[in-house]
């Protein structure tokens, strides 16, 4: 008889394990959380870039980035709160706010966010929802309506004053979508038991990640929305987001590299269990697909892009190809992270497994469900607010 | 030439603003309505959360409650190397048993392929884990061989359950082989 047929002992186990280090907690949920957060703060900072940094080229995207990381923002709490069950009990943390919690913290950070980018989205779309509002009836014309607070003055008074307060939202939108995304990444740095977590260098490998998946997620979604419609690609846009795609990703790439090679170099005693770690359960996850497939592979890729003048086809083509590779990258690493820290044992000398099932609370499906249901509520916000210039009545008006 | 409009070029920032200061006020309100009284009565918890925890019905009892009836196994019992394991690991809750100081049921006993279940779950050498000075643990059905017996034999048909030693030493005795020394 084999050693498992006496016992339930899991034989997958390796070493040294402490019975509570047996079960994977932070399943499948804990990863998209950070995934979708980044993504939100990644979409963020394209929009910051047009809005603050007055980067021209992005112009085409600069209130689609907007509606794509509301709609992103509205599920990122949909993983913690399947995760954590009771989402009921979601508003004590609000109302009894603590604050030596870093979790704690979440409610109020999120929520701050939150008022920023819907903020920021009412008045950037103003102008659009007065002009829309004029063509609506019934039920649109309330919505459009109650969208443009009551005021049909599009003055250029009134929107000089709009541009204002978006250019200060937008601004302050910038440090707050850090904070969120930091803020993330330092729910791991700050675990001081996990030696894969703990480090300094986790809040800004979040965030670097996170605009690194922002904006792969927006070229991705601009490129196939542009195809699906029939409408005409803003090929020089695309240039531009691959140049910054290209150049965060260097110093995510970079940072991720950094860190591990600094636990190298160091040394620690926990160097030998994150060496086992690496060189066992996470060698193909982290070595094979998350650093050679995804990362090595993209990072040539947008190199060429970036630096040879290729006709608009080969850009077209290439951009979303390379963006699907950058977005399994970090979700590879936030899974490499997330997963990864907790399949070495406290007690520094063994490792367990985790193996999400399909139909489980928190499984794979639960997951793309999830990871759905940001496009679903896209695709609404867009039956309201034009994502394009061309679809915007207030924009034809203008010009 | 400027067209006329309804509103004032500000009135939409006016209204936002209001907006927000209402949420904020509501915020506050809604504070005060569903913060639990003994919020931070002693910290930053729910006071009567003592009091409800204080009326948690207690499941668990520790060995001594169990000797209370059952007094031979307790004599084996606390003699052998189990002394320290409780019964309620093995037996299950005393809740289960017990309660008001009345009999309610019987506890379930682990018999044949079960035992061999319940056994290795603490002895099992692929828990690798726990120390060998502090627990002896087998690997299964290696452990049946080196001793020399069927391997579909049952731990509980050499081992007596509560002194897991009480038949082995027993039986060298009679057979007149050495004891082993004691491990500490």
């Amino acid at each position: 008889m084999s050693v498992a047929a006496h016992g339930d002992t899991a034989a997958a186990v390796a070493n040294y394990i402490f019975p509570n280090d047996l079960h994977v907690h932070w399943s499948l949920m804990i990863v998209l959380y950070p995934y979708i957060t980044g993504i939100v703060a990644g979409a963020f900072i394209v929009s910051s870039l047009y809005h603050v940094f007055h980067i021209k080229e992005l112009k085409p995207i600069s209130r689609f980035s907007l509606l794509f990381a509301l709609a992103f923002l509205i599920c990122a709490t949909w993983p913690l709160l399947n995760h954590l069950g009771h989402p009921e009990r979601a508003m004590s943390m609000m109302l009894t706010p603590n604050p030596t919690s870093a979790m704690a913290g979440f409610g109020y950070i999120y929520s701050a966010y939150m008022i920023v980018l819907l903020l920021e989205i009412l008045f950037l779309y103003r102008p659009t929802v007065v002009a829309l509002k004029e063509q609506a009836s019934g039920f649109m014309r309330t919505v459009y309506g109650i969208l443009s607070v009551g005021s049909d003055n599009v003055s250029e008074k009134a929107l000089k004053l709009d541009h204002k307060i978006i250019s200060f939202l937008a601004a302050i939108g910038i440090p707050m979508a850090c904070v969120l995304h930091g803020y993330v990444g330092f729910i791991f740095g700050g675990i001081k038991a996990n030696p894969l977590w703990a480090t300094p260098l986790m809040p800004l490998i979040f965030l670097l990640s996170a605009c690194v998946s922002g904006i792969a997620g927006i070229i991705l979604a601009y490129t196939l929305i542009m195809k699906f419609t029939g409408q005409p690609l803003d090929v020089n846009c695309i240039r531009t987001c691959v140049k910054f795609l290209w150049g965060f990703f260097i110093l995510d790439f970079v940072f991720e590299m950094l860190e591990l090679f600094s636990h190298f170099y160091m040394a620690t005693h926990h160097w030998h269990t994150l060496e086992t770690l690496y060189s066992g359960p996470l060698y193909v996850s982290f070595w094979v697909l998350q650093v050679g497939v995804f990362s090595v592979i993209p990072f040539f890729v947008l190199m060429a892009l970036s630096l040879i003048n290729w006709n608009d086809k080969v850009i077209a083509f290439f951009a979303p190809l390379v963006s699907v590779m950058i977005l399994c990258q970090v979700l590879l690493m936030r899974w490499n992270v997330v997963v990864g820290g907790q399949l070495m044992s406290k007690s520094e000398r063994g490792a367990t497994t985790f193996h999400p099932q399909w139909l489980e609370k928190e499984g794979i499906l639960p997951a793309i469900i999830i990871m759905v249901a940001p496009l679903v509520i896209l695709w609404i916000l867009g039956k309201v607010l034009p994502f394009w210039q061309k679809d915007d009545p207030a924009a034809q008006q203008v010009g | 030439m400027d067209k006329e409009y309804k509103s004032h070029y500000y009135s939409h920032v006016v209204r936002i603003a209001f907006f927000l200061v209402i949420g904020g006020v509501l915020a506050v309100v809604a504070r005060g309505l569903f913060l639990p009284d003994t919020m931070g009565q002693y910290g930053h918890y729910r006071g009567s959360n003592i009091e409800e925890q204080k009326n948690v019905e207690v499941r668990n009892h520790t060995n001594e409650s169990c000797y209370e009836c059952h007094r031979p196994i307790r004599l084996i019992h606390k003699a052998g190397v189990h002394q320290t394991v409780s019964c309620e690991f093995c037996h299950g809750p005393y809740a289960d048993h017990i309660q008001d100081g009345k009999y309610v049921e019987k506890l379930p006993v682990k018999r044949d392929m079960e035992i061999k279940a319940l056994c290795l779950r603490c002895h099992n050498k692929v828990i690798r884990a726990r120390p060998e000075d502090s627990i002896k643990m087998v690997a299964m059905p290696q452990h049946l061989e080196e001793k020399k017996v069927q391997t579909d034999h049952n731990c509980n048909q050499c081992h007596m359950v509560h002194d897991p030693l009480l038949w082995i030493k027993a039986a060298r005795e009679m057979m007149g082989l050495p004891m082993k020394e004691d491990k500490k």
